[in-house]
């Protein structure tokens, strides 16, 4: 919200209080001051003139040439081109070096011939109104010479207050409610603003029917002989420093009321309402309207309606109808002042998506006394200034509201307390006080009225007399306290636990760089992962159109911007720690089910010919998490073929981890589907290998534990040697593995597959599989009998498998 | 050099004497050399083993002779050897202590390496400092219900603070909600854990905004709790100096000032003295103080809504923006980074 220093100025003395002090003293107090201007800097460049002659230009029909005095020794000869200029004129002028609004520096030129010194401003050129046909007369008693700004009143200041912390303020919503604030901040009065009627005639108050609770009050004030003309300069002057331009004298003092109480109104020409008078009830379905906007809106039961007869002329506390536009030759108005339901008007503008000066402050709970003091406030400020209007009739004032006014009971004690600082009873009484409360001492400590400005929305709690005194008594003078407690360590965490030792692992012998994503994905992205039509949780209003779902796992969040990554770096491994959500099959509005999962991805440039038959970005990626399972401490756990692989994985290609005691599924490691790549942008130059695991936090924190490890060391020696063997393509590597096992019969300490080839000299249809294999015993050194014997059972087993020993 | 092989024509002429292995041996450059110095005297056709193969033939009184003779030649030139052998090794050494070749600006080669998401690195900083109070930290739904985001914090519908929230609503009847901040698990910490308690609650939350360079829908959060007796504003003073000397390493001027939010009682907002300047910068726009904490003491109807009687128990709250926090600490000039996955950024941490 805007406020004009000068504004404030109306309603107290701001005498020794600077614009900025002002301001710090609101933000520390009050609300939060987002930023002070200088109103219009321009016109403190600007001085008043006087058109002492003026000759027609002699090469230009439509060009003056004046004199102007704008006292100094020298008079400026300056060229002029509006109608309207004529000697004796006081005028703006922008001399030689000004600038103007626009960046326009005034220079020194000639005009067909002629010199000219400077610029006779319009209103428009200085960004005062519309108007350009003509120079801006500034009124007779101008002083020359003088700063425009001060010579009309526009030396302002304007204040911009985060409208955010006013929101449980609606008494805030105008200049007076903040002079109020100021009085109490600074102690000094507010100035006396009279709120009585101005004398009305005896005709007949104008007919209102209130037929529903969401309007309490209505008040109908019947105006003859109102013209709408131009506003005087200082209504003029006040709207446009709080960025209102000014149309007409009414519709000015309509928005000034407003912003100066807080109160809107609105005025309708009783000539466009039918005879039978205002009715003020809820929409019906399939009823319309339109607004003075122009648009048409659909309405529903939910939305309240000011009608003339039935037909509806406002959507009430929002905007007027088209057909009840003042017009400039009305001269019987009526003036509405009304209190409607914050959450009905609420609910009618967020859903139209029509917020208004006045939904703004309905909204907010407005004071139901506070009409009265805004029409009589209208009545009078409309008599000064165009003295001949008249009140034919009293005002119709209708409606069922209580004053809200109440009373709490303030223990001084609580006070203390609630704040840690020993204010004394004098203090506290004097700031509520000076805030516009009555305190008056009472049994249990002092009995606080609550004025009903305050009393809508805003102090209800002894809580909230707690926060008047500390805000004016200032928090920053209350010093800090250390709490006493006895402190015991937190519980364990095993989430959290799980969480720091899996990120560590990654990111320091798994060199993967951790990443966060929004939990958005894209349309775009599902489709191409074939994961569309799985059950997502949706946004109804997505930031922007197919950001709609919210993300089931991880995988697809880092498969996103894997082609951005694989651009700049041969190698991308990436892993992030997050949520996915399913939502409930059964029911959209029951809470989805929330995944704690942890996703990783390692994309490559392809591997060559040449590598190891394990360098690829699924074998690595497999052995990242084999190790991440095994740090984690995760009891036994092998690798099974996925019966379910997800969709974006090879159908062939994907394995899960699985705890041999309890069959939990711990993780997935799958390749990409090749089918995926192109779409993914992983093709041509960034034809990449992609491996892609998700880990299930809670599984792991769900799953058996191993225990510690540790073997005592070996105490005899063991032998190593190098085995290799041909069998055929189908026969798996773990066989082999077992029949290593089997052969040494407990004495194989470690067998390593070390090359995996085919080619030529296995032939067709076969693959050779080669191993570091030790053999060890606890119980003596093994000598190369031993080895023998292995060697003999293992060939024996490799001949089962319908392989054969090779010799290197 | 004599050939060994025409030595032994007569054993008196040309005997191979010791002199001769040692001055060959004092020759040799490498150990290669010697290799062969060493095949030549002691090696199995070598020198000594046709000389002691000689012993048969020779008349039976020299016999003891010859026999000495092969033995003090083979121990002479294995010893001679064994010198020889160290005295390369040693000059081998003294050659590489001299270092030629060595330039000490030749870049090393960096080991590959993993990161810690710079969020991640501050959140773990702020829980570590954060148990080190006796603070317990929680976790919550990012998705939620309107009555955990908004009801029970004292934010009925059709209530005007819900504009600043700027919701995202899921399908449905619309009760279930994108959090728009952390402090819903307020209230289902107040519903699950016994006061007096202390927790703090990192996490996402969701803001339906255009975004540009400070603004983001999506940002990480810490909110924190508070609840025991007789707690009043001047221990929330105290506890967010605390914090705040955790975060900066440092003693800032902090000034409270109103701040409204519905579901504490006063409300305040904390700036701190902009750590980043002495006169005016960039981050606080000037001002010289930056907006950090969003506090208060806790409404007394949001106690009530966690089952904890406001007229026993005390609370103060307070959040902190995460997102905000890894920014100026790093002077990240573009919040979209935190979220954007781009390797170029991450790798930095
Ligand atoms: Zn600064």
């Amino acid at each position: 919200m805007y406020v004009s220093y000068r504004w404030l100025g109306r309603h107290i003395d701001l005498e020794g209080i600077s614009p900025e002090q002002l301001c710090e003293d609101l933000t520390l107090s009050t609300a939060e001051v987002e930023g002070i201007e200088k109103f219009a800097p321009h016109l403190s460049a600007v001085r008043v003139g006087k058109v002492e002659t003026r000759v027609p230009h002699p090469d230009a029909d439509k060009l003056s040439v004046c004199t102007v005095d704008i006292g100094e020794e020298e008079s400026l000869n300056i060229v002029c081109g509006a109608p309207n200029v004529d000697a004796g004129q006081k005028v703006a002028v922008a001399t030689v070096g000004t600038v103007l609004p626009g960046d326009f520096k005034i220079k020194k030129s000639k005009i067909r011939g002629v010199e000219s010194r400077g610029m006779i401003c319009s209103v428009r050129e200085l960004e005062l109104g519309e108007d350009h046909d003509g120079i801006w007369v500034l009124p007779e008693e101008a002083e020359i010479g003088q700063p425009v700004a001060d010579a009309v009143g526009l030396n302002d200041w304007v204040i911009e207050i985060d409208n955010k912390s006013l929101t449980h303020r609606p008494d805030l919503w105008g200049h007076r409610g903040i002079a109020a604030e100021i009085a109490a901040i600074y102690s000094r009065p507010l100035k006396p603003l009279s709120f009585d009627w101005p004398e009305w005639g005896d005709g007949a108050p104008y007919p209102i029917r209130i037929e529903t609770p969401a309007c309490s009050r209505y008040i109908g004030l019947q105006i003859d002989g109102a013209k709408a003309t131009e506003s005087p300069d200082w209504l003029k002057g006040l709207l446009l420093a709080v960025g209102q331009r000014s149309i007409d004298c009414l519709v000015d003092l309509s928005n000034f009321v407003m912003l100066d109480l807080g109160q809107p109104n609105h005025t309708f020409d009783r000539h466009a309402l039918d005879s039978d008078g205002i009715a003020i009830r809820m929409a019906r379905e399939g009823e319309q309207m339109t607004t003075l906007d122009g648009e048409e809106r659909d309405l529903q039961p939910s939305d309240l309606l000011i009608c003339s007869g039935d037909r509806p002329v406002a959507l009430a506390g929002i905007m007027g109808g088209e057909g009840s536009k003042v017009g400039d030759t009305t001269d019987a108005l009526l003036l509405e002042i009304a209190t409607f339901a914050p959450a009905v008007v609420r609910r009618t503008s967020s859903r139209l998506g029509l917020r208004t000066d006045a939904s703004a402050r309905f909204e907010k709970s407005l004071d139901p006394t506070l009409p009265q003091r805004a029409g009589a406030h209208f009545a009078r400020l409309l008599r000064e200034l165009q003295p001949d209007v008249r009140f034919p009739a009293p005002p119709t004032d209708v409606g069922e509201w209580t004053d809200p006014a109440h009373t709490l009971t303030l223990r001084p004690e609580q006070v203390r307390r609630e704040l840690g600082k020993a204010i004394p009873d004098e203090e506290i009484t004097s700031i509520l006080k000076r805030l516009g409360f009555g305190v008056e001492k009472s049994e249990a400590g002092y009995a606080v009225a609550v004025p009903s400005s305050r009393s809508t929305k805003d102090v209800h709690l002894d809580r909230d007399l707690v926060e008047e005194v500390g805000r004016i008594y200032r928090y920053g003078n209350i010093e800090e306290k250390f709490m006493r407690a006895d402190i015991t360590p937190p519980p364990k965490d095993p989430r959290r636990h799980l969480v720091r030792a899996l990120q560590d692992r990654l990111a320091g012998a798994g060199r993967f760089h951790e990443t966060l994503s929004y939990s958005f994905v894209h349309d775009a992205l599902l489709e191409k992962l074939g994961m569309l039509d799985l059950p997502h949780v949706r946004i109804v209003n997505p930031v922007a159109h197919g950001e709609e779902r919210i993300r089931r796992s991880v995988a697809p969040s880092l498969l996103a911007g894997l082609e951005t990554n694989r651009r700049l770096l041969d190698d991308v491994r990436l892993f992030e720690v997050g949520k996915g959500y399913l939502p409930d099959p059964e029911d959209p509005n029951r809470e989805p089910q929330e995944l704690h999962l942890a996703g990783l991805v390692w994309a490559s440039a392809p591997a060559g010919a040449g590598a190891r038959f394990d360098a690829h970005a699924f074998n690595r990626l497999q052995g990242v998490v084999t190790d991440l399972l095994d740090h984690l401490e995760a009891a036994e756990t092998h690798w099974r073929p996925a019966p379910a692989p997800p969709l974006w994985a090879h159908p062939a290609k994907a394995l899960e981890a699985v705890c041999t005691e309890s069959g939990d599924v711990l993780a997935v490691v799958a390749e990409l589907d090749p089918g995926l790549h192109a779409g993914l942008g992983l093709s041509g130059e960034q034809a990449s290998e992609v491996a892609v695991a998700e880990v299930s936090i809670d599984a792991l924190l769900k799953a058996p534990q191993r225990g510690s490890r540790y073997k005592t060391l070996a105490r005899y020696p063991g032998i190593k040697l190098d085995v290799a063997i041909a069998l055929p393509e189908t026969t798996a590597a773990a066989e082999v593995h077992s029949a290593i096992k089997k052969a040494g019969k407990g004495s194989v300490a470690d067998a390593e597959l070390f090359d995996l080839y085919r080619g030529d000299s296995v032939g067709a249809g076969r693959k050779s599989l080669a191993y570091h294999v030790t053999l060890q015993s606890e119980k003596k050194t093994l000598t190369e009998k031993d080895e023998q014997k292995f060697l003999k059972r293992f060939e024996a087993l490799v001949g089962e498998l319908g392989g054969e020993l090779r010799n290197g | 050099m004599s050939d060994p092989e025409s030595g032994d024509a007569g054993n008196d002429s040309s005997a191979p004497t010791l002199a001769e292995a040692e001055a060959k041996i004092l020759a040799c450059e490498s150990s290669e050399a010697l290799k062969e110095v060493e095949r030549e005297y002691v090696g199995k056709q070598g020198v000594v083993a046709r000389l002691l193969a000689s012993i048969p033939d020779a008349p039976p009184e020299e016999r003891p002779e010859v026999g000495k003779q092969a033995n003090i030649l083979k121990k002479g030139v294995q010893q001679a050897i064994q010198a020889r052998q160290q005295g390369l090794a040693d000059a081998r050494v003294a050659t590489e202590r001299e270092g030629q070749g060595f330039d000490p600006s030749l870049p090393p080669p960096r080991p590959q390496r993993g990161s810690l998401h710079p969020l991640t690195q501050v959140t773990r900083e702020l829980e570590d400092l954060f148990q080190s109070m006796g603070y317990r930290i929680l976790d919550g739904p990012e998705i939620e219900t309107d009555y955990y985001n908004f009801e029970a914090l004292n934010i009925p519908a059709d209530h005007p603070a819900r504009d600043s929230h700027d919701t995202f609503f899921c399908e449905g009847d619309g009760h279930l909600v994108l959090r728009t901040h952390t402090s819903p698990v307020q209230i289902r910490a107040l519903e699950n854990l016994e006061p007096p308690l202390r927790v703090v609650i990192p996490g996402k939350v969701f803001r339906h905004e255009s975004t540009d360079a400070s603004h983001d829908h999506t940002f990480h959060q810490m909110e924190g709790l508070v609840v025991d007796r007789d707690i009043s504003v001047a221990h929330l003073i105290g506890a967010m100096k605390t914090l705040l000397r955790g975060i900066f390493d440092r003693d800032l001027e902090v000034r409270l000032r109103p701040g409204y939010f519905p579901f504490v009682e006063p409300g305040f907002e904390l700036d701190a003295r902009c750590p980043f300047c002495e006169e005016g910068c960039r981050v606080c726009k000037r001002t010289r103080w930056i907006e950090l904490l969003p506090c208060g003491l806790v409404h007394p109807n949001v106690l009530r809504a966690g089952g904890v009687d406001p007229e026993e128990w005390g609370a103060f709250a307070f959040g902190l923006g995460l997102s905000r926090l890894v920014m100026l600490r790093h002077a990240i000039d573009d919040v979209r980074h935190l979220l954007g996955g781009d390797i170029r950024f991450l790798e930095q941490f």
